[in-house]
């Protein structure tokens, strides 16, 4: 059974949804909602990596509570503003176990800590994405002015996964807005693309909204952020999946492929 | 029943023209092609298209740039975010509105 990260640490587990196969075993280990939603996709795509990154939700978090993936069992925390049933989603009883899930592209996250955690992952769009600059708190979009193009469409994505990890991590949601703190924020200049580390590393972090904010060392064509409740100044990071050597996972995740 | 019309609910208003510069924005907005021949009733958020906060978040600031409607501020149940009819019909509405009032 693996031990729920202490204050401070955040375990990570990276999938690439190209290199596995979702047939009938992994199936049978989501939940009926879990299939509903999966056969409302239009797209063979868009259900295969929700399904992809809903069995390995079960398999990594079945490891850390020590109970078979099918049975566990979602729900989801009130929203910290309204109340509203859209917010962090949690196991029953808890476990003292805090997680959050987020796929893009091929890619698929997982954050487990023993504290509130958000984590998100995008890949960088082919298109302009300037438009999204009227969302961003003024002081982070005020960092985007000068940059050229390219470098501007990296720092609104790299805007956008902080601040939507920061949301996730209170459980607010993007729902009431995404733009009311800074998330690039710091006396240089706005924080840079974040540094590949090995599989346990420190990494300096800032306070954003009540959290402590990383950006995570993501795949290529990607950009990932990962926020903590409370402060800290650093974040230790386990890596626990890594990106690419998908055979060095534990046995009982490799079936997932 | 090949060759025979099928109503979809909520669709009938739907500019065609309108509807195709969205199914644009959505395969621009989220860099796949196969989004440009997505159906009238075609869900776009919750599932459906499988569009994620990021794309859906872009697709609604493009929409605000090319046709000056807010549909976050203007409809707040979202209703207008169920299908890509519902979309249209409601960017319709409200460009349609705007001229009508001289705007």
């Amino acid at each position: 059974m693996l031990p729920v990260p202490p204050a401070g640490c955040a375990d990570v587990w990276w999938l690439d949804i190209g290199t596995v196969t979702v047939g009938r075993p992994e199936l049978a280990e989501l939940s009926l909602e879990e299939h509903k939603r999966a056969a409302s996709f239009a797209f063979r795509s868009d259900r295969r990596r929700y399904t992809a990154a809903h069995v390995m939700l079960r398999r990594v978090l079945s490891g850390y509570v020590d109970s078979p993936p099918s049975s566990l069992i979602f729900r989801r925390e009130p929203c910290p503003r309204c109340g509203k049933p859209t917010g962090r989603p949690a196991l029953p009883f808890g476990y003292g176990l805090h997680f959050s899930l987020a796929h893009s592209g091929d890619a698929v996250v997982i954050a487990v800590a023993g504290q509130q955690v958000g984590v998100d992952v995008e890949q960088q769009p082919t298109g302009c994405v300037c438009a999204l600059s009227a969302d961003m708190n003024a002081t982070d979009a005020e960092w985007g002015r000068p940059l050229a193009e390219a470098a501007r469409h990296d720092l609104v994505i790299r805007w956008w996964v902080r601040a939507e990890a920061v949301l996730k991590c209170t459980g607010e949601g993007i729902g009431h807005g995404i733009g009311a703190f800074p998330v690039l924020g710091s006396p240089d200049g706005p924080v840079g693309p974040a540094v590949p580390g090995g599989p346990d590393q420190l990494v300096a972090a800032t306070p954003a909204h009540g959290c402590s904010l990383i950006s995570l060392p993501a795949p290529d064509g990607y950009q990932a952020a990962l926020a903590l409740a409370g402060s800290v100044s650093g974040i230790r990071l386990a890596v626990r999946a890594p990106w690419t050597a998908a055979g060095a996972r534990r046995p009982s995740h490799d079936s997932v492929r | 029943m090949t060759g025979l019309p099928r109503p979809a609910a909520g669709t009938a208003e739907a500019d065609p023209v309108i509807a195709d510069e969205l199914r644009q924005l959505l395969a621009t907005a989220t860099g796949r092609a196969e989004l440009a021949g997505i159906t009238l009733d075609t869900p776009l958020f919750g599932a459906g298209v499988g569009l994620d906060s990021l794309t859906g978040t872009l697709l609604l600031r493009q929409v605000r740039q090319r046709f000056g409607v807010d549909v976050a501020a203007e409809d707040l149940n979202l209703d207008a975010l169920a299908t890509l009819g519902t979309l249209a019909s409601f960017v319709g509405d409200r460009v349609a509105g705007a001229r009508a009032g001289g705007g």
